[in-house]
């Protein structure tokens, strides 16, 4: 028994190395000259330059793509926030028929293929004049945050005891006070997570961007991925940087969703 | 009494209909589109009926595409929901909750990555010539190893950067769902002289049964959104084996021919397919 334990914790390690090896690799080829990165055997030691995260945060087209990303990435947020949340507390403090088949059909606006937005919303905003600007990408990324939203937050409104609603019912709240003064700041935790996982989602978005932007309104994962294609050769030193500099905000969020999780998984145990 | 009643019609309502109209209007767009035979080059456009779709059922590429979707699919499925159960059980198993919140904390990494940022770590590590990935197999034999511009491998190393991303973070689920059991069955099943494997084969996993096969909705749901590790890993390639059908959507209305109506019909297509096979499987599943 006590072998197999030993055995499975080995295990456990390896794959722990797995997932931060690759990841530990990128972060030191980010402070690597290629004649470091492109050698037959791993190079360990070198001597780390900022010459890459330079080079990219110094790019015009990457401030631009930033600035973007920010605005666009906020602005979808809040507005799921605003449409979002309102309807997922309606949705589980009101069960029927009825808002049973709407989160049915919130549920099933993920099933939709990226493609079959992207094609169309391509054809619509170019005839509208307002292709490749933010204002086109916010449109339809609320798309996705309100959706998001909403199916993350059902569970977390659900766990509001209906009795502390009914408490302050009774010393004279309406309805809309008890959803604002009472289910919201409950519920506050496991929204907070809600709304994290809605951005960590925009953040990452890449194919309706791909397809909706050219370059005013490019977002940085587009500009992340054009860097392959920088002159002549790979320049692996600048691509390295530009990965850890585009995963450090998602990241920055690991917290919130783990607890996120654990408060969504756990209820049972009350 | 207004008031008290309006409130699900006043929080419902609105947000519904907004959702329905950035919903529906692209949609109703690109049926449209996909009985046209508009192009990016030429804006006037005429009605061709069903042109475009006897078109593709004749079309080797868009054939391949699908097959390659289908594979996809069953791939990365099979392999994120294995993975995930055995970890999470392996975890619930050998650690302390300490240990376990903290490795939780680890294997959350990967899925938060950028899907980019993903494919091109791996493309990297994949590097015939200088991956990390790679090294072990060039130090013994002194030989490259060619594995994305391979056509047999291709689509496994895609599909096993997704198994990176989604496996490790469904571990994560599937231990939280494990800790949130009740102890009795299992410490019964213990004093029982259970073995360790029984316990949750004939125990745990049959509890957890309606949330791993939402769980394996979920993944396929999230396995169609493949473009970005495609699109950056091989762009379909070697020639077209890892081509599946946004990619090969794509490559029709944007990079090869511009032809929007062609692309939109291969779009309808997918989208009844997934809307008929999903919403057939979650109602069967729910009820």
């Amino acid at each position: 028994m006590n072998m197999s334990r030993r055995f499975g914790q080995a295990f456990l390690l390896l794959m722990v190395f797995m997932v931060l090896f690759p990841l530990l690799w990128t972060l030191l080829n980010a402070f690597k000259q290629n004649v470091d990165i492109l050698t037959r055997a791993p190079k360990f030691i070198f001597t780390p330059v900022l010459d890459n995260m330079i080079f990219v945060l110094s790019r015009q087209s990457v401030l631009q793509a930033l600035v973007n990303s920010l605005i666009i990435c906020l602005v979808s947020v809040v507005v799921g926030v605003v449409l979002g949340l309102p309807a997922a507390y309606a949705i589980a403090r009101y069960p029927n028929r009825i808002t049973d088949e709407l989160q049915f059909f919130v549920l099933s606006l993920r099933f939709l293929p990226p493609v079959a937005v992207a094609i169309p919303l391509m054809v619509i905003w170019l005839n509208l004049g307002l292709y490749d600007t933010r204002l086109a990408m916010i449109v339809t990324y609320s798309l996705l945050t309100i959706s998001i939203t909403i199916w993350l937050s059902v569970p977390g409104f659900q766990q509001v005891p209906k009795e502390i609603e009914e408490a302050a019912r009774v010393d004279g709240c309406g309805v809309y006070a008890v959803f604002f003064r009472i289910a919201l700041p409950v519920a506050a935790r496991t929204l907070l997570g809600a709304v994290a996982f809605s951005f960590v989602l925009i953040w990452n978005e890449f194919l309706i961007a791909l397809m909706l932007t050219t370059s005013d309104a490019r977002t940085l994962p587009i500009v992340a991925s054009e860097m392959s294609q920088l002159g002549m050769d790979v320049p692996w030193g600048i691509l390295n940087a530009a990965v850890i500099l585009l995963s450090i905000p998602p990241l920055l969020l690991l917290g919130l969703l783990s607890s996120f999780m654990n408060s969504v998984f756990s209820r049972k145990k009350k | 009494m207004f008031r008290q009643k309006s409130l699900p019609y006043v929080f419902l309502v609105p947000t519904i209909l907004i959702l329905m109209i950035l919903a529906f209007v692209p949609l109703g767009y690109a049926i449209n589109l996909s009985f046209r035979n508009m192009t990016l080059f030429r804006p006037d456009s005429s009605y061709v009926g069903f042109e475009n779709f006897v078109n593709l059922w004749s079309d080797r590429r868009f054939l391949n595409a699908l097959w390659v979707s289908a594979k996809w699919q069953v791939i990365t499925v099979t392999a994120t929901m294995l993975a995930a159960v055995f970890l999470g059980v392996l975890m619930f198993e050998t650690l302390s909750p300490r240990q376990r919140n903290i490795m939780c904390l680890i294997f959350l990494v990967p899925v938060l990555l950028p899907r980019v940022c993903a494919a091109f770590v791996w493309r990297f590590a994949f590097h015939p010539l200088y991956g990390i990935f790679t090294y072990p197999y060039r130090a013994i034999t002194g030989e490259p190893l060619e594995i994305l511009s391979n056509p047999n491998l291709a689509l496994w190393a895609v599909a096993y950067v997704d198994l990176w991303q989604w496996g490790f973070f469904f571990a994560v689920i599937i231990v939280k769902l494990l800790e949130a059991l009740p102890h009795q069955p299992i410490e019964a099943a213990r004093l029982d002289h259970a073995r360790t494997w029984e316990i949750h084969a004939y125990i745990t996993l049959p509890m957890l049964r309606a949330q791993l096969v939402a769980l394996t909705l979920i993944k396929a749901i999230e396995s169609l959104r493949s473009f970005d590790l495609i699109y950056v890993m091989t762009r379909g390639g070697p020639g077209i084996s890892t081509e599946t059908l946004d990619m090969y959507a794509f490559s029709q209305g944007f990079i090869e021919a511009g032809r929007i109506s062609y692309a939109s019909s291969m779009a309808v297509i997918m989208l009844l397919l997934t809307i008929i096979i999903f919403t057939i499987i979650w109602k069967r599943v729910r009820a």
